[in-house]
């Protein structure tokens, strides 16, 4: 198998089976535009990405190589937050740091699979909660002036209907 | 992209040299094609950041949750549902602003308690595309809701005992022309009146759910046929006025006064029970695009009434439950006919035996539900059946008492493409037969009674 190398934002090179790469839409879309040949020594630069993430999406990659394309987002299904396999679950005890950042990795290399679970999983922590609840968990300042959050709370009440 | 742009990403030190390695691509802005809508990517990330929700600057080592895009909170709250995507939306503006998009609420039917004037929440579900709604009591302001979702599409009234024709009528005053979808099952104040308004502004309907409205007699019928051209679905379960005559108007065969609903798919007449055979002779006779009929309980049909129902093309759904007056012959019918119907349910009609099951074999081949539950079966009717219809993915036959193992070992040798039994109350099985059953392949439902077994 052919590999290709990339580099981190910090510089990292990291060998890669070029087929393990190319779960990257951003990455494939890439090596076919611009014709890169698989026996040259030059690098892809991925300057939105530090190494320590980049080395978590290359594990990511490496475990779900085989897996067949994500489905097209199906309008009518409803979305599940509880299908995340026990791999990915595991692969996902991170701190929310390092979360946040699997998520803007998945986003600009345009790896569909990993933005779904990471959302997923952000979603996970989300549910149940309150919004001062909510706030805690990810340390977030209520920002709303009294009306506004009148308001806000207003359009929403009915959510809570079962 | 330069490296000091995304510095507030890196959690790693600074990078080494990079000796004789060029990057091919310059800047990297061309390898940014990101999966969702970002800004470009030649401005530095910071400025992406919604500053707004920003706490006390976030520490230092660590990326927060301020820093995803709103287009990635709101891939987030699609994922949530209805109660804590309305929870995130009173986290903080930045998290209101991306929980407002319209993606975040696709297929979302706002449930609302209509009390007081409230127009703030009208346009809120405006801006989130939100265009169903369903009413879960009513004690004012059903015109609100309609002039406050100008792009409503479906409504549901379902069980607002207290929605009146006039309540009905001051909320359709013009064309209301996005709602394609309206059920008042069990409004059971509403009468023709309300029917004529709903004719006169609502022509883009396409489903319509009166179920329970026992009040609607058969000229109700008369001003759905002249004004709702579009109908797709339509449910009178229990509207126990309406008659023959009712379905000829629907069918079109009074064609100087209205000219029917001939785009309807889907007719539901349970518990209807003045129509007759006569009835079934006007839907068949007009109604020639429907797919599904539902006639359970309408105890006056007889086996002659079938005949009609075997000559329509499209007709693949049929339900006869307790239908007293089918027996048998009526299963003759249909096959002779040649009625291509895939699902049939002709459960406790106490006339029904094997000698249908013979007919059934004989000519329903494309049969891939049926559903005999109480009828007068016995092992040899199953056997003919099972040995014939070999293409059959749904067979209930639950309260069967004179089916036994014979039976059940030809169905587990024959129908190999069966995916659901009900064995419910079938007393003179054994576990020996079920045994064969479960060997099914394709099985994924087995019914014995109170629990299911995968």
């Amino acid at each position: 198998m052919p590999n290709i190398k990339l580099q981190s934002s910090d510089g990292e090179i990291y060998n890669v089976d070029v087929e393990i790469a190319k779960c990257s839409v951003t990455i494939k879309t890439m090596l076919e535009d611009l014709g890169m040949d698989e026996d040259e020594e030059e690098v892809v630069p991925l300057p939105n990405v530090n190494s320590a993430i980049l080395k978590k999406v290359i594990q990511w990659a490496t475990y779900h190589k085989d897996d067949p394309p994500p489905p097209e987002d199906d309008e009518n299904k409803e979305k599940r937050t509880d299908d995340i396999s026990s791999w990915d679950a595991d692969f996902l005890k991170v701190d929310q740091g390092t979360l946040f950042e699997l998520i803007l990795a998945a986003n600009y290399l345009d790896i569909k699979g990993l933005l779904d679970v990471t959302c997923k999983t952000v979603a996970n922590m989300i549910k149940g909660k309150t919004p001062e609840e909510i706030r805690k968990t990810f340390n977030i300042k209520n920002d709303f002036s009294a009306a506004e959050e009148e308001q806000v709370r207003k359009e929403n009440e009915w959510c809570e209907e079962k | 992209m330069d490296v000091e742009d995304t510095g507030l990403m890196i959690t790693e030190l600074p990078p080494p040299p990079l000796p004789r390695l060029r990057p091919r691509y310059g800047s990297g802005a061309v390898l940014h094609q990101p999966h969702l809508n970002l800004p470009p990517s030649s401005q530095p990330l910071a400025s992406q950041v919604p500053l707004s929700s920003s706490p006390s600057p976030p520490p230092l080592h660590t990326t927060h949750v301020s820093y995803l895009y709103p287009e990635i909170l709101a891939l987030i709250f699609s994922y949530l549902e209805v109660r804590d995507k309305g929870r995130a939306a009173q986290v903080c503006t930045a998290w209101r602003d991306a929980s407002y998009h319209k993606s975040v609420w696709r297929g979302v039917e706002a449930k609302l308690h209509l009390r007081r004037s409230n127009t703030a929440l009208f346009s809120s579900l405006v801006k989130r595309g939100i265009r169903r709604v369903q009413v879960l009591s009513l004690y004012r302001g059903l015109r609100d809701v309609v002039l406050g979702v100008p792009n409503l599409e479906s409504l549901n009234l379902s069980g607002c005992y207290n929605v009146t024709d006039i309540a009905l009528a001051s909320a359709f005053l013009t064309d209301v022309s996005h709602l394609t979808k309206l059920d008042l099952s069990l409004c059971k104040q509403v009468t023709d009146n309300s029917l004529g308004r709903i004719a006169q502004y609502l022509k883009n309907l396409e489903v319509l759910e009166l179920g329970g409205c026992c009040n609607i007699t058969n000229t109700g019928l008369l001003l759905i046929a002249w004004g709702l051209k579009n109908l797709k679905r339509l449910n009178l379960r229990s509207c126990r006025h309406i008659s023959n005559q009712g379905i000829s108007h629907l069918a079109g065969l009074n064609r100087e006064t209205a000219d029917g609903n001939l785009a309807l798919e889907y007719l539901g007449l349970q518990d209807c029970q003045r129509l007759t055979d006569e009835a079934l002779k006007h839907v068949s006779a007009g109604l020639c695009r429907l797919k599904s009929i539902n006639l359970s309980f309408c105890i006056n049909i007889t086996d002659s009434g079938l005949k009609y129902l075997a000559k329509m093309p499209c007709l693949r759904d049929l339900n006869l439950r307790s239908c007293d007056n089918v027996s048998d012959i009526g299963m003759a019918y249909l096959a002779e006919g040649g009625s291509a119907i895939s699902s049939l349910d002709v459960s406790f009609c106490d006339k029904i035996g094997d000698q249908a099951l013979v007919h059934v074999s004989q000519g329903l081949f494309n049969l891939k539900s049926l559903s005999m539950s109480a009828c007068q079966i016995s092992d040899e009717g199953v056997c003919k059946l099972a040995t014939t219809l070999v293409d059959l993915e749904t067979l209930n036959i639950g309260q069967c008492a004179r089916v036994t193992d014979r039976g059940l070992v030809t169905i587990a040798e024959s129908l190999v493409h069966l995916r659901c039994i009900d064995l419910y109350g079938c007393t003179n099985i054994s576990p020996a037969g079920l045994e064969k059953i479960m060997k099914l392949p394709q099985l994924s439902t087995l019914n014995l009674g109170l629990w299911h077994i995968r």
